[in-house]
């Protein structure tokens, strides 16, 4: 079934024949309902421009690490909750509302990519662009276009890291079966798993203490 | 004292899942908007259902008014982090400040319910010292209320969550209704590093039944508790007050914005409640209003019912209204495990450490902290590594070790201080009411007690075998911004919660604490809505 989803790709696999998505039909309805609506996004983007989504779609490939297909939808995800003004309300004296944070803040990456390159951010090569997003983080608390450079980040990780691990493949690549109702769990303890979980046989973690 | 189900039906009127029945909503009461009920209540959280329940057990005439909507657990929840969204109040706001504390999440609520229905379920009490602060340790501030006055209301608030946990040795000794839970990876860490640090944890209090209570199911412990209790198991309002409300003739008026209380010109008493329902104003008559918005929406309430009598906002003649505003730092530090913690079982909080609560004489601050498990989920976990300035590549590889993380929170006792505050922002919101302002700034107390408890919470991983930790600097909790004093040059209310200014509106909510302590203060709020009740009762209609 992950497979069949797209789920399956280039993932380091610590979890060896986990699946999520076989857990589905123990969820209960809402849930379920839920998490395919997430799992089928697509469609026009409705908040972001087609020159921001360029853009925001390159700045979250980034943040998650996301440098081929198959993705996680982060950027649609996104564009959906910020259409949905699913916003978490407040904002900092120092900054705009979040809508027009998102607007400001991919305009002005575009802006420093074009004042370093000469070209947009989207089209620059990955490390230039990496390299664009780590100077802005090393900023700290400093401004950068106006507003505070932390501020921005925590703005960018926020929504780029809920959109991502709400997702089933994320959850997959945790070894986490996502949602637990009505099933519940039984064995909770240390070291102490369901008959659907899977133990971590991350190479590293057994060459490492010993146990 | 009464029995439990002669006090409190509500866990015996439960469907046998344990859900509010449909019928208790379609048979609900209805008042109308100019038939003069007893009490109006604003706000349906952990101060408004109890004190809804309360006044309707007795008799009374009551509406609540709750801006957000009336769940219904099995469809409108889910058990999923980013889907749970609906639960939190996300209208606009604006903060700042030297510190400022992000809202809309953890500390707010929207919904019959409150914020109750995705709080934690942990419910310590306060400890006796947190009511003189000020005499004990010469900060914040004495309770107009002594801790022995709410005690018996602690006890009844325990019996009819009910709490679950071990025989509590800290503040005022005292035991609870039923056993501990069973505890997961992440408790067995907790329990395991202080016992190995020589530091005294126990498991509880957690407001989930842990045997036969009513209707109300057994936990499943599926780690879900912040995203609402769809099994019904964890104790929220909505299960463990209101039915017994409904019961007894209260309506609960939900979807519904209270925009200003109507105090009379002439009489300087408050004659019922304006509100804005499917666009239009209505205005609901009451010979006594209760408010219980909580600490940023009931300060706002007042501000927005400025009058003549009143121009700098209701019951504000001394400035006391939004001040001393209060927030608990809340450092969460993590440790990683060889083995396979999984912290996403059970309960979020189930060990907690009292030990370093009170002030200690060999140190130079002020007051204490405590230490919880807390277990965040896969999202909330990201913004835990994210605040360590990783991404991408070394973010996604650090997440894949989720598994073996184990993880503590702290609740530090921040200080109360008259310039944490809210105001009115100059912006409004889509009803053209002005939106809240809130300011906070850390002092130098509220500091050295964040670096103390990361400290012991590094010991105490340190202790059960991390191999390495880290943390992220959050806040919990908000209580506070119209406290209850004294004299009306100190506060906003006295100790039975009525307004200093207006003789027959009072206020029920996390709002009238003084101080905070290191507990989360939902059991607290509860107690003292409930012992404000009784007090009302007793009283007759205010007026």
């Amino acid at each position: 079934m992950t497979a069949e989803l797209g789920l399956a790709g280039n993932r380091d696999d610590r979890f060896p024949g986990f699946d999520v998505l076989a857990q589905a039909k123990h969820w209960d309805v809402a849930t379920r309902e839920l998490i395919e609506d997430r799992l089928t996004t697509s469609g026009p983007f409705r908040f972001f421009s087609r020159v921001e989504a360029a853009a925001a779609g390159a700045l979250f490939d980034q943040l998650l690490d996301q440098r081929e297909e198959p993705r996680i939808p982060v950027l649609e995800l996104i564009d959906e909750r910020m259409a949905k003004d699913a916003t978490d309300g407040w904002r900092y004296d120092s900054m705009p509302m979040e809508p027009d944070a998102w607007h400001q803040s991919l305009a002005a990456l575009d802006a420093d990519a074009v004042a370093e390159t000469g070209r947009t951010f989207p089209g620059l090569d990955w490390d230039t662009q990496a390299g664009i997003l780590q100077a802005i983080q090393d900023l700290g608390s400093k401004r950068w276009h106006g507003m505070p450079a932390s501020q921005v980040w925590s703005l960018w990780t926020r929504y780029a890291c809920t959109a991502y691990y709400s997702h089933p493949a994320a959850w997959q690549e945790l070894g986490f079966a996502g949602p637990a109702y009505p099933r519940g769990y039984k064995n909770i303890g240390v070291d102490r798993l369901e008959s659907f979980e899977v133990r971590d046989v991350d190479p590293e973690l057994r060459a490492g203490a010993g146990e | 004292m009464t029995s439990v189900r002669e006090r409190n039906g509500s866990a015996w009127l439960l469907t046998t899942r344990g859900a509010l029945p449909l019928s208790a909503r379609e048979n609900m009461r209805r008042f109308a908007d100019d038939d003069e009920v007893d009490v109006v209540i604003v706000g349906c959280g952990a101060g408004g259902s109890t004190m809804l329940q309360r006044l309707a057990h007795a008799g009374w005439r009551v509406i609540a008014i709750e801006a957000g909507p009336f769940w219904d657990p099995e469809t409108d929840w889910v058990s999923d982090e980013a889907g749970s969204h609906g639960l939190y109040w996300t209208e606009p706001r604006v903060i700042g400040g030297a510190d400022p504390v992000p809202l809309g999440s953890n500390n707010s609520g929207r919904g019959v319910g409150g914020s109750m229905i995705h709080y934690a379920g942990y419910v310590p009490r306060f400890h006796p010292s947190d009511f003189s602060t000020f005499s004990l340790d010469g900060v914040g501030a004495d309770w107009p209320l002594a801790y022995d006055e709410l005690a018996p209301y602690y006890s009844a608030i325990e019996q009819e969550l009910p709490v679950a946990g071990d025989e509590w040795p800290w503040g005022d000794p005292h035991s609870y209704p039923h056993r501990p839970h069973p505890v997961s990876g992440n408790g067995e860490v907790f329990l395991r590093g202080s016992l190995a640090s020589g530091i005294e944890a126990h498991v509880g209090p957690v407001a989930i039944a842990n045997g036969r209570f009513g209707n109300r199911p057994h936990c499943i412990y599926r780690g879900f508790c912040l995203q609402g209790c769809k099994v019904n198991a964890k104790a929220s309002p909505l299960i463990t007050h209101l039915p017994d409300a409904l019961a007894h003739g209260a309506e609960i008026r939900a979807d519904t914005m209270v925009t200003g209380i109507e105090v009379d010109e002439r009489t300087g008493q408050a004659t019922g409640v304006r509100y804005l329902r499917d666009g239009a104003v209505h205005l609901q008559r009451a010979r006594a209003v209760v408010i219980a918005g909580y600490s940023i929406e009931t300060p706002r309430l007042l501000f927005n019912s400025a009058s003549g009598r009143f121009p700098d906002g209701l019951c504000n003649d001394f400035d006391q209204v939004g001040r001393y505003l209060m927030v608990q730092g809340a450092p969460q530090t993590g440790g990683r495990f060889d083995s396979e913690v999984r912290m996403f079982k059970g309960p979020p909080p189930e060990v907690s450490s009292e030990e370093f609560y009170e002030t200690d004489p060999s140190k130079p601050n002020k007051r204490g902290f405590s230490v919880q498990n807390v277990s965040p989920l896969p999202i909330t976990w990201a913004e835990h590594v994210a605040s360590q300035g990783l991404w991408g590549a070394e973010l996604r590889k650090r997440m894949t070790d989720y598994v073996h993380w184990a993880c503590l929170g702290s609740l530090c006792e921040f200080l109360p201080q008259a310039d944490n505050r809210v105001t009115l922002a100059e912006e409004t919101d889509s009803m053209g009411l002005r939106v809240a302002r809130f300011e906070y700034t850390q002092c130098d107390n509220d500091k050295a007690l964040v670096k103390a408890a990361q400290a012991v919470m590094e010991r105490i991983l340190t202790a059960a075998g991390a191999t390495e930790t880290m943390t992220i600097q959050r806040y919990a909790h908000l209580v506070g911004g119209a406290r209850m004093a004294s004299t009306e040059r100190d506060g906003v209310v006295d100790a039975d919660c009525r307004t200093f200014a207006v003789s027959n509106l009072y206020i029920t909510d996390g709002s009238v604490l003084p101080t905070q302590g290191s507990a989360n203060p939902a059991l607290t709020i509860m107690a003292i809505a409930a012992r404000a009740a009784d007090r009302m009762i007793a009283g007759g209609i205010a007026g």
